[in-house]
């Protein structure tokens, strides 16, 4: 318990750095506070205008004052006003976080869900033309770059068999379950397809060195059932370098949701940092960063919190720190 | 401590033999060569008896064990011969053969109990495992028979080391565990491969005691591999001494100590140091290296480091063979030890190297 909340502080610590280093960068070049205003306004603004916001942004003030008040209405979901947009960002951004998260929990858990029963059957029969099948298939879907594989996704499933939409809608699974799966699918194959290339790769390794550890060759004097052997005793012992990159493969994974968002012209984070990017739309960016980070934070700290429900010495270790 | 008596052991013919090896060869592939690992083994374990076997390093004893048990990597094993356990034959038997005996009828219990264990499995489960699959226990009754095992093998408070992990148990707590585990469905025969030597001296004596305890309480055949001489005067009825992949001597344990015949054995037992040498007496140790088991010598393969040898040694392999006046005794020397005099090798004679 203590170890989690030493590591739910460092992590506020990472957020706050990195929120606070692209305020200063989105802010440092724009000369004056009134012309920093006009900026993120946006348009033509009155003088009157610019006041306004120059006191309620504390543009004035030094960065750090500026930033205090950011957070402030970060936390209270007041993410200021979206120039390019013409409304508030929370408002701009509330449906696209969900788009961007259920692009990310989908791609992990789909990952997961291709890659350890692939890794642990080709452990198993190692060297086998299922394990030599198993390598090549990984080694296509880690090279294959995401954009690639979203066209060729869409060529195949929309264009040829019209099962599923080239042209996404954000529609939410408690809209409309169905139509949700058919716009989420492919937008998560393009994701799930390299990061289970990854998994599985990882997975195997650790397999095959843990199915020669004596504890597994004792299962098997002990007559216990291949299955339980396999999924049981060797599994658990070999989740650590997948359960690691699970947390360093985030970052990736929402860069891919960029592209992704864009090929399937789904409403997402990643989409409109690019957008807001372009049309400097200040408040906007800001947001999506502080999201990103956030989704990053709380995936990690997930990740090592999971590592001592794996292993019970790490349990110890950390209970005795 | 009162001890619960042992789960299973009636049903079973009290004598007989178990497990009979017949020219048992197990060789591996490797990069240079074929490794005649075990090379040519004849012989049969009687039940209910505990039989040592013993050689040292790379003299294939531990691989023997596991050709018994069919506990081998399943690429690049050549094996031959016959190994029969029950009358069953086991080599190239199919792996569902094998597991169906695995646990029930054979177990094993290996060197080291710090890896030997799964790290991230309760005790309990690990034990309670083979009883719910291989005796169909409930959940509740393996846990009693797993209360039961530990107080057996005499580990204290067994119903709170249920959920502890192995980490949390010493080295000697841990070879208990695994003893348990092995004792678990009541086997016919029990492997251990070098059981004590992880361990230390002191833990060593008592696990060999509780070993031999309940093969006596269960009359369960013991397979004793180490490369102790004293552990194998103390807790086995016969001994198979191991060289270079072959039996080179057999006997029941004290007719082996009484007159040992082959040379290596002679060997082995000068290189026990004992109480009675006066302090930095120089250990008397065996010159050179075991045999190159790619590509053994002709002639005997302990030749090379035989203060015996002659020239036949060198040109012939002798074959294992009864002793003239004691028909349990087997050898296989030319000059067995008091037929001829020793020539003195020189420890670091570079000629005696094999």
């Amino acid at each position: 318990m203590r170890y989690a909340l030493q590591r739910i502080g460092q992590l506020l610590v990472v957020f706050v750095v990195v929120t606070f280093a692209v305020l200063v960068a989105m802010r440092l070049g724009a000369g004056g506070h009134r012309e920093l205003a006009r900026r993120m306004l946006g348009g033509n603004v009155t003088d009157q205008q610019v006041d306004e916001a120059v006191r309620r942004y504390h543009l004035d003030s030094n960065y750090l004052v500026q930033y205090l008040y950011w957070l402030k209405g970060f936390v209270t979901f007041d993410l200021g006003y979206s120039s390019a947009n013409s409304m508030s960002v929370a408002k701009l951004l509330a449906p696209r976080f969900w788009t961007t998260a259920l692009l990310g929990i989908y791609a992990i858990a789909v990952g997961l869900l291709l890659a350890v029963p692939a890794a642990v059957i080709q452990a198993h029969r190692r060297d086998s033309w299922i394990d030599r099948l198993g390598n090549v298939a990984s080694f296509i879907g880690f090279g294959v770059p995401a954009i690639v594989l979203g066209i060729f996704l869409q060529l195949a499933f929309s264009l040829h068999w019209h099962l599923f939409p080239a042209i996404g809608d954000s529609i939410y699974p408690w809209q409309q379950f169905g139509a949700h799966v058919r716009n989420f699918l492919l937008p998560t194959l393009t994701l799930a397809i390299p990061q289970a290339a990854i998994y599985t790769r990882l997975l195997r390794a650790d397999m095959v060195a843990t199915l020669q550890r004596d504890f597994v060759v004792l299962a098997s004097a002990k007559g216990m059932p291949t299955r339980r052997i396999l999924w049981r005793h060797a599994l658990r012992n070999s989740l650590l370098s997948i359960v690691t990159s699970v947390g360093t493969s985030l970052g990736g994974l929402l860069g891919g949701a960029v592209v992704v968002e864009t090929l399937f012209d789904l409403d997402g984070i990643g989409s409109q940092m690019v957008i807001s990017v372009l049309s400097r739309d200040l408040f906007t960016v800001q947001a999506c960063v502080a999201f990103v980070v956030f989704i990053v934070v709380v995936v990690n700290l997930v990740v090592d919190l999971s590592y001592s429900l794996i292993d019970p010495r790490v349990r110890m270790a950390r209970a005795l720190a | 401590m009162t001890r619960p008596r042992p789960l299973q052991t009636a049903g079973r013919p009290a004598e007989g033999p178990l497990i009979e090896l017949t020219d048992v060869r197990t060789h591996f592939a490797t990069e240079r060569g074929l490794v005649r690992a075990v090379d040519g083994v004849t012989l049969t374990i009687q039940r209910g008896r505990a039989v040592g076997l013993v050689g040292e390093s790379g003299s294939g004893k531990t691989v023997l064990s596991r050709s018994i048990m069919g506990l081998l990597p399943r690429r690049g094993v050549v094996r031959s011969g016959s190994i029969r356990f029950e009358g069953t034959e086991l080599i190239d038997a199919p792996r569902s053969t094998l597991r169906s005996l695995w646990g029930r009828e054979m177990a094993m219990v290996f060197q080291d109990p710090m890896t030997s264990l799964n790290p991230l499995m309760r005790v309990g489960e690990q034990i309670a495992e083979p009883l719910r699959i291989h005796l169909g226990q409930s959940r509740a009754e393996a846990r009693d028979t797993t209360i039961r095992l530990l107080t057996e093998v005499r580990i204290p408070s067994p119903a709170e080391r249920l959920r502890q992990y192995p980490y949390e148990l010493s080295g000697g707590m841990r070879q208990r565990v695994m003893i348990a585990i092995a004792l678990a469905c009541g086997p016919t025969a029990l492997l251990a491969d070098e059981p004590t030597t992880a361990l230390d001296v002191t833990v060593q004596a008592q696990i060999l005691a509780l070993l031999s305890e309940e093969r006596r309480e269960r009359n369960m055949t013991l397979v004793l591999v180490t490369h102790d001489l004293g552990v194998v005067a103390r807790h086995t009825d016969e001994v198979a001494v191991m060289y270079g992949g072959k039996v080179v001597e057999r006997a029941p344990t004290a007719a082996l100590f009484r007159r040992t015949r082959m040379p290596y054995t002679e060997a082995l037992m000068r290189s026990i140091p004992t109480v009675d040498d006066p302090p930095h007496t120089r250990l008397a140790a065996i010159p050179g290296r075991p045999p190159d088991l790619v590509e053994p010598p002709p002639g005997c393969r302990f030749a090379a480091r035989c203060a015996y040898a002659r020239e036949r040694c060198h040109a012939e392999e002798p074959s294992l063979v009864a002793s003239s006046d004691d028909p349990d005794h087997h050898y296989a020397c030319w000059y067995p030890v008091g037929t001829v005099e020793p020539v003195a090798l020189r420890p670091a004679d570079p000629a005696a190297v094999g």
